[in-house]
């Protein structure tokens, strides 16, 4: 049997759902450009009914709390997107600053070998000009000037990659403090039956900063999330970070360390050669491709180098003296066991004009002014396959592709991965985010809940009223 | 699906048509697809080769011009000498006349003599400071006069050089020969000394390279001295050994109308084409001084005239013509030469043509296609915009009242 005090409180539970509810729409719509945030449901569940014989009555509603919609799935994929996305990024932009050396223009290697060739052709229709001996000084020198420039924009991007890389890690170890602080809070929430709320929200958003930055496996546990990088260094466990190192190694390359000293960075470019986040693609960059890009452009400048220093010297001057050197070039080093990377490093770098002295270029075959057979030999290896099996300008052509072809692999990888993110994004947001349109006829529904429980409230107050003035004069 | 938010769409739908705007303005603009060289790597690469070999087409081109010239002052000359032959043979079958005084035939032979003179000046033709006819020895003159006899700078009374005497290694020394036409080269060799020189000389007069009486000594005032033993008979000498110093023609010495070739026989090329190389000179000794010898026949001409036989002044006169028909021979590869480079002119010509177009196909794009891409990105531009625009601002809130 009811009563109008078991009414009334019934009544002002559902006051309270309903403003309850109310606050959980109003605070929907207030974030709905927040990055990161869920937007949290009301939880009504019926009170337990009151049993009485054969009478059961109810007692109303109750607010159980706010549930946060999360797609945990998603959002791990994501993350893991992400990381993709950012190594991608990273390794296009430093190609396509490398890009431009290597683009045809009047200033590249190619165009520059060219040209060295033209003048020496053109010095055989007269091996005494003084002009046009002076001519092959100058595409010479020419020549040298776009090896130099070529390697050191190449080692120029490997330093400016070394403080992105100290940047990147300093980054880590911010967002790993910030994650693991979160830790104990949140699996106090949980420990008591809730959902970790806005403190999951924000803890999600840390780690997909930190997604950004490297690739990080996240495993959920009972004192919190166990974030490890994907070769196992520990990263936060509970409410404990574990800060990464910097330091420089004997390659002159900021190296990383895990909190113990030993080197893991290698192990951070990821499985696959563009996952790994911006530092993995970073490390990436400086410490596969470049190198070789580096390797390839010195081989280069030495075989050119040398193949022309050794015609150089089977000829005679202008002076009747036998040819020296035409370029220098830096001493190459021992083979290494196992074979180094770059086998002839500097070599771009340092390649030099060795005469200045135009009647020093060895034209002559024999000694006599005037003779030209000499200069045949140089105008021949042009033709001659001495890089690596390759004529020069084929060997130049294979870099070209190769840096064309890193560079327009990293874009593709960039657009699909922006093109997924997109996309899944879009399905996150399908689950948790706060649609306007939505939350406003959740805030009619809860409004014209509130107002019909208001208006019972007041019927049982009259009734109240009358109850009370029953039997007085008041009632007749 | 839910659709709680319809702006990241949006905001991405407006980025890609963004881009495809941007790639097409730049194809407009540039007139190239291949920007840079990510987009189209191989494309890239054979450009560098299709440039490599376009740069190889242009020096051949600038090398056939440079060349031309050249030959063709060459071919001129040769003219210009046939001409004068032409003449000195008329002259000779008029002296060979034995209706002539000795003083009608050293008026002839001083005419001859002129033709010498200039046909000399045609063989040291010069093209912007390179003697055409000196092999591949174009500084100095190929042709200059024969003297009897040359004396080493080295060696006095009070220090005298002897057959003993060592000579520096690797030195060379040449005797050019006004009358054989030919010409002894002779390279010393550690442990050889005046003696072995002398011994070389010897053994090239027996081969005929150098003419009979040919002989080096030391002479009174203790210098080596290289002589041919008759008056009529010229040489040229020099050497590079400080042991010897320079080697001079002895004062007085000269002999009248006779001249040495002092070139070599080397032929310079040039590269006209990727496996074609252009022979740029004929040596003045195959042309002048071999086979019939043009200079030598003129000048015994000339010495038949002044002091021999009507038989000797017709057989001199014989010898030139033999000599101007085989300078016929010689000149033919240089007309050769010729005609292989103006052909090789419009060939390149053709090649470059070629190329141009295969780089245009390569990395170019067809501004009809540009400009339809530009208008369809801009379109496709406006369309999003629109429907942007349309779309976003749109909420429940604009209709609850």
């Amino acid at each position: 049997m009811g009563s109008l005090s078991s009414s009334l409180s019934i009544a002002v539970q559902s006051l309270n759902a309903a403003s309850g509810s109310l606050q959980a729409a109003n605070n929907n719509i207030a974030n709905v450009n927040t990055p990161g945030y869920t937007r949290k449901v009301p939880i009504l569940e019926e009170m337990a009914p009151v049993n009485e014989g054969n009478f059961s009555a109810g007692r109303g509603v109750e607010l159980e709390g706010y549930q946060s919609v999360r797609d945990e799935l998603l959002q791990n994929q994501i993350q893991q997107e992400t990381q993709a996305q950012s190594g991608a990024n990273a390794q296009l932009a430093s190609l396509q600053q490398i890009q431009p050396t290597f683009t045809t223009s009047t200033q590249d290697i190619g165009t520059q070998m060219s040209a060295l060739f033209s003048s020496i052709s053109s010095l055989s229709t007269n091996p005494s000009s003084a002009t046009s001996r002076q001519a092959v000084l100058t595409a010479g020198q020419n020549l040298v000037t776009a090896f130099n420039t070529a390697s050191n924009t190449l080692t120029a991007q490997q330093a400016g990659l070394n403080t992105q890389v100290s940047q990147d890690v300093s980054q880590i170890n911010q967002l790993t403090q910030q994650i693991a602080a979160l830790n104990p809070q949140i699996a106090e929430l949980k420990a008591t039956g809730q959902d970790g709320g806005t403190l999951q929200d924000q803890q999600d958003q840390l780690v997909l900063s930190l997604s950004k930055l490297t690739s990080v496996a996240v495993t959920q546990g009972t004192d919190g999330e166990t974030l490890t990088t994907e070769n196992g260094t520990p990263l936060v466990v509970g409410s404990k970070s574990f800060s990464l190192q910097t330091t420089t190694g004997s390659d002159g390359m900021t190296h990383v360390l895990d909190q113990s000293g030993t080197d893991i960075t290698s192990s951070l470019t990821g499985t696959s050669s563009l996952t790994g986040g911006d530092l993995g693609g970073t490390i990436q960059t400086r410490d596969t491709t470049i190198p070789g890009l580096l390797s390839q452009l010195d081989t280069l400048a030495n075989k050119f180098g040398n193949a022309f220093n050794t015609v150089q010297a089977l000829g005679y001057d202008q002076n009747g003296n036998k040819g020296g050197e035409f370029f220098t070039l830096p001493a190459t080093p021992a083979p290494a066991v196992p074979p180094a990377a770059d086998p002839y490093p500097g070599a771009a770098a340092n390649i030099k004009m060795a005469i200045t002295d135009p009647t020093q270029i060895a034209a002559s075959s024999d000694g006599t002014a005037g003779d030209n057979l000499n200069l045949a030999r140089f105008s021949a290896l042009s033709a001659a396959s001495i890089v690596s099996g390759q004529t020069p300008s084929d060997a130049y052509a294979s870099l070209v592709y190769q840096v064309g072809s890193l560079t327009s692999n990293a874009n593709a990888e960039s657009t699909a991965t922006t093109s997924s993110l997109a996309q899944l994004n879009n399905q996150l947001s399908s689950v948790s985010g706060v649609s306007i349109d939505e939350e406003s006829a959740n805030l009619i529904t809860f409004q014209q809940a509130y107002e019909a429980a208001a208006r019972v409230v007041s019927t049982i107050q009259e009734l109240f009223t009358v109850t009370m003035s029953m039997g007085t004069a008041a009632a007749e | 699906m839910r659709v709680a938010n319809l702006l990241p769409d949006i905001q991405y739908q407006m980025q890609q048509s963004q881009q495809a705007l941007a790639t097409a303005t730049e194809q407009v603009s540039t007139g190239l697809r291949v920007n840079q060289l990510s987009d189209d790597p191989a494309a890239s690469a054979n450009m560098v080769r299709s440039l490599a070999y376009s740069a190889n087409v242009d020096q051949y081109t600038s090398n056939v011009s440079s060349v031309i010239p050249q030959m063709q002052t060459a071919d001129s000359a040769i003219s210009s000498i046939v001409t004068s032959l032409n003449t000195a043979v008329t002259l000779g079958t008029e002296g060979a006349n034995g209706t002539n005084s000795t003083q009608d035939k050293q008026e002839i032979a001083t005419q001859v003599q002129s033709i010498l003179s200039n046909v000399i000046a045609q063989a040291n033709t010069s093209f912007q400071g390179v003697y055409v006819f000196g092999g591949s020895d174009s500084t100095t003159p190929p042709f200059v006069p024969a003297s009897t006899t040359y004396t080493s700078s080295q060696g006095s009374t009070a220090s005298p050089l002897a057959t003993t005497t060592a000579l520096t290694a690797g030195s060379v020394t040449t005797i050019s020969d006004a009358t054989t036409g030919k010409t002894m080269t002779y390279t010393a060799v550690a442990g050889d000394t005046v003696a072995t020189l002398q011994a070389a000389i010897a053994s090239k007069v027996s081969d005929g390279t150098l003419s009979v009486g040919t002989s080096a000594t030391i002479n009174a005032n203790g210098q080596l001295q290289v002589g041919t033993n008759s008056a009529t008979a010229g040489i040229v000498v020099s050497s590079n050994d400080a042991v010897l110093g320079t080697m001079n023609a002895a004062p007085g010495t000269e002999v009248a109308n006779a001249y040495a070739y002092v070139g070599n026989s080397s032929i310079n090329t040039v590269q006209i084409g990727d496996s074609m190389n252009a022979a740029t000179n004929v040596p003045g000794n195959q042309l002048f001084t071999s086979g019939s010898n043009v200079i030598g026949s003129l000048s015994n001409l000339i010495t038949t005239l002044q002091s021999g036989t009507t038989t000797q002044i017709g057989a001199a006169t014989e010898a030139v013509t033999s000599a101007l028909n085989y300078l016929d021979q010689q000149r033919v590869p240089l007309d050769n030469t010729m005609t292989q480079l103006n052909s090789q002119e419009s060939y390149l010509g053709q090649e470059k043509v070629t190329l141009t177009t295969q780089q245009t196909a390569l990395v170019g794009i067809n501004m009809a296609d540009a400009a339809t891409n530009l208008s369809q990105a801009q379109l496709n531009n406006s369309a999003v915009l629109a429907a942007a625009a349309k779309i976003m601002p749109q909420t429940l809130l604009d209709y609850l009242k």
